[in-house]
């Protein structure tokens, strides 16, 4: 289903309504990426009011995801769409349970940041979280930019930097259970970085998530729970086939 | 043989397949007509090949002039220094050029049709969008947590199309951060030494063996650093004010509890003996960060006193109905001309740069109310008649207004005072 495709409904109606539903997701996607840098930036820089801010600012996710969720039963309801709109609908729903739960992560680390702000920093100023933050937030960018674009290969691209984030979250891990060795006093403050850590790297999934949600807008196939090397010489045949089925 | 008829059916055969011929050969040239030269043809065909080809030819001149003006304009656009994006009535992107495509990070082959809002997610430009004001422009990242600043302006046209420019003004916005900061800095400076000299010449005042061909120029001195102490301080309050966009959320304050305590304060210091009239006309409260509150009300309630003659009246009065809540300051001072009152709240505008001097204001105090209500969504008016006074109003939206009970409840700050008064 190309984005053209959709201008071609009889009901001009449908189509605005469909649109709009997708625009909503994309700006509840900003939101989203807003309150992520706003939560990595508290945790970084030691502001815990920002910290606090983000945590207070979570509500504004949800009340997005349960007007979207209704404006989808409506058109459910009322427009019986099929075949790609279908999709669409399908997908948005599923996407906006993941950008509601990245909420609840950065909500999550929010709050951590605000109680950790009050704490001696350790020397390193939590270098690693500043990465691991930026690439998760490269990753949720670049998945929102597929759903906008109905791009299938770019979505593609960002599911494999999950394993990314993945190694880099069993790296922090290793090095934290060192530090905790070493400084049986700095444990406490420890666990709360791992709470921040896996919060990033559960943020990193769902935006994964949204990337299939993107493949299986564009072609019907559900790739969850497949690996992506398999995924991507599928679609390429399948490319081939419709290639040489024109010629 | 011999038959006359079979000559006339042999004629018509022979001119059919002449036609035939002659239409098989037109139709191969209008399919192929760019790459082939037109049939030789006789009579009726002959005109038919020569018109059809005139008209293809001036067809094809029009559309190199068309294509070679576009590509012009395409190329001028290029060059242009600003983005340029076109967006339609559904805010997509219809058009765009490459500084657009630079600045904003769209792709020339997919980024057509697709809403922009989509792909610039920061949640301020989606509400500069939504809210299809474009009086003013607007400064924001490209995407959330980059460095760069935008400066988008909208320019509408047609039937709800706009174009939107854009300005990369990370430099200027770097500049006036600079600016801010080296005020709040120079401020926060200045400070400590102030407040050594304020404090010796306040032990050299109380000082008995002081000459008195002294005191009089120390007691200046003191007026003066204590003037100087108030612009400082309200320097700060205004860098602290002006360094986030942020609208406050606060606490619930009791305005009637407030505003009986500023009218005790203004008892209390003012030397003219203004008739002060209290006006309460509403219970409820307000929603917001109670010191700024107190400090916008106190500085317009503390200009009335200062303009005031003596004897006159100054009336503080406190309201709300369906358009919120408001609070009004009327005083029967000389009033100011119509042409100061735009810029009335600009720092250090003076109305009179002569006479306002020894009024001892900081010149800043409208410039910290503006802020203050600005942070909290509000507004000032300022209406005046030269000769009978002015009014300076504040305007606050309905969703600020708390009810008496839950202000009262929260803020407890005044029932201490009221008491005492009862």
């Amino acid at each position: 289903m190309e984005t053209s495709d959709l201008s071609h409904h009889i009901s001009r109606r449908f189509n605005e309504d469909l649109e709009r539903v997708r625009g909503q997701v994309l700006t509840m996607g900003g939101f989203v990426e807003q309150q992520l840098a706003k939560a990595v930036s508290a945790m970084v820089e030691g502001d815990s009011l920002l910290g606090e801010t983000v945590a207070r600012d979570d509500f504004e996710v949800n009340k997005m995801e349960v007007s979207i969720d209704e404006e989808c039963s409506r058109i459910l309801a009322t427009r019986n769409p099929t075949a790609g709109d279908l999709r669409l609908i399908v997908a948005i729903i599923k996407a906006i349970t993941d950008l509601e739960r990245m909420g609840d992560e950065c909500e999550k680390i929010g709050y951590i940041a605000a109680r950790l702000a009050s704490q001696e920093r350790p020397v390193d100023k939590y270098r690693e979280i500043k990465h691991l933050g930026r690439v998760v937030q490269n990753m949720v960018h670049d998945a929102l930019d597929a759903f906008a674009r109905m791009d299938p290969e770019a979505a593609l691209r960002v599911a494999r930097q999950d394993r990314l984030v993945d190694e880099e979250y069993e790296a922090i891990q290793r090095q934290s259970i060192t530090f905790m060795m070493e400084d049986p006093r700095a444990i406490r403050r420890v666990i709360d970085v791992m709470w921040v850590v896996r919060a990033l790297e559960r943020i990193g999934d769902h935006a994964k998530n949204i990337c299939e949600y993107v493949v299986f807008m564009v072609h019907g196939k559900d790739i969850r729970h497949v690996r992506i090397e398999d995924v991507e010489r599928e679609l390429k045949q399948r490319e081939q086939q419709q290639r040489e089925g024109e010629g | 043989m011999g038959h006359p008829w079979w000559g006339i059916a042999g004629a018509l055969a022979i001119e059919l397949v002449r036609n035939l011929v002659n239409l098989h050969q037109f139709d191969h040239w209008l399919r192929n007509r760019n790459r082939r030269d037109p049939p030789d043809a006789g009579g009726l065909w002959g005109d038919l090949v020569s018109q059809v080809s005139r008209l293809h030819r001036r067809k094809q001149f029009h559309k190199k002039r068309l294509l070679s003006l576009f590509r012009e304009l395409r190329r001028s656009t290029a060059s242009m220094p600003d983005g340029v994006v076109a967006l339609n009535s559904a805010n997509e992107i219809v058009w765009f050029n490459r500084k657009a495509a630079e600045l904003l990070g769209l792709k020339r082959k997919t980024d057509f049709g697709i809403q922009i809002a989509g792909l610039l997610r920061v949640p301020e430009f989606s509400r500069y969008l939504a809210k299809g004001d474009y009086s003013a422009s607007l400064r924001v990242p490209p995407r959330v947590g980059d460095a760069t600043t935008l400066e988008f302006q909208g320019v509408p046209y047609g039937e709800g199309q706009v174009f939107l420019l854009v300005r990369d003004v990370t430099r200027q916005s770097q500049l006036e951060t600079m600016r801010k900061d080296f005020v709040a800095n120079a401020s926060h400076e200045l400070r400590s030494p102030l407040t050594v000299i304020s404090g010796y010449l306040e032990t050299l005042a109380l000082d008995d063996t002081l000459p008195d061909d002294l005191r009089g120029p120390i007691g200046e001195m003191r007026r003066q650093s204590e003037r100087m102490t108030t612009i400082i301080s309200d320097l700060l309050e205004l860098s602290r004010l002006e360094a986030t966009d942020e609208q406050v959320v606060g606490t619930p304050i009791d305005v009637v509890g407030l505003l009986t305590l500023l009218r005790k304060d203004l008892s209390a210091r003012d030397a003219k003996a203004h008739a002060v009239e209290l006006r309460i006309e509403s219970p409820d409260g307000l929603m917001g960060d109670q010191g700024l509150i107190h400090s916008a009300f106190w500085n317009l309630v503390d200009n009335a006193a200062k303009y005031t003659p003596p004897g006159g009246t100054i009336t503080l009065r406190w309201w709300t109905d369906d358009d919120g809540g408001h609070f009004a300051v009327t005083d029967t001072g000389p009033g100011i001309a119509v042409e100061h009152l735009p810029r009335l709240t600009e720092r250090f505008y003076r109305v009179d740069p002569g006479r306002a001097r020894d009024k001892g204001g900081s010149g800043l105090g409208l410039a910290i109310v503006r802020h203050v209500l600005q942070k909290h969504g509000g507004e000032l008016k300022i209406e005046s008649v030269e000769g009978r006074g002015s009014t300076f109003s504040c305007h606050f939206a309905p969703l600020r207004l708390v009810r008496e009970s839950v202000a009262k409840a929260t803020d407890s700050r005044y029932s201490a005072e009221q008491d005492l008064e009862n």
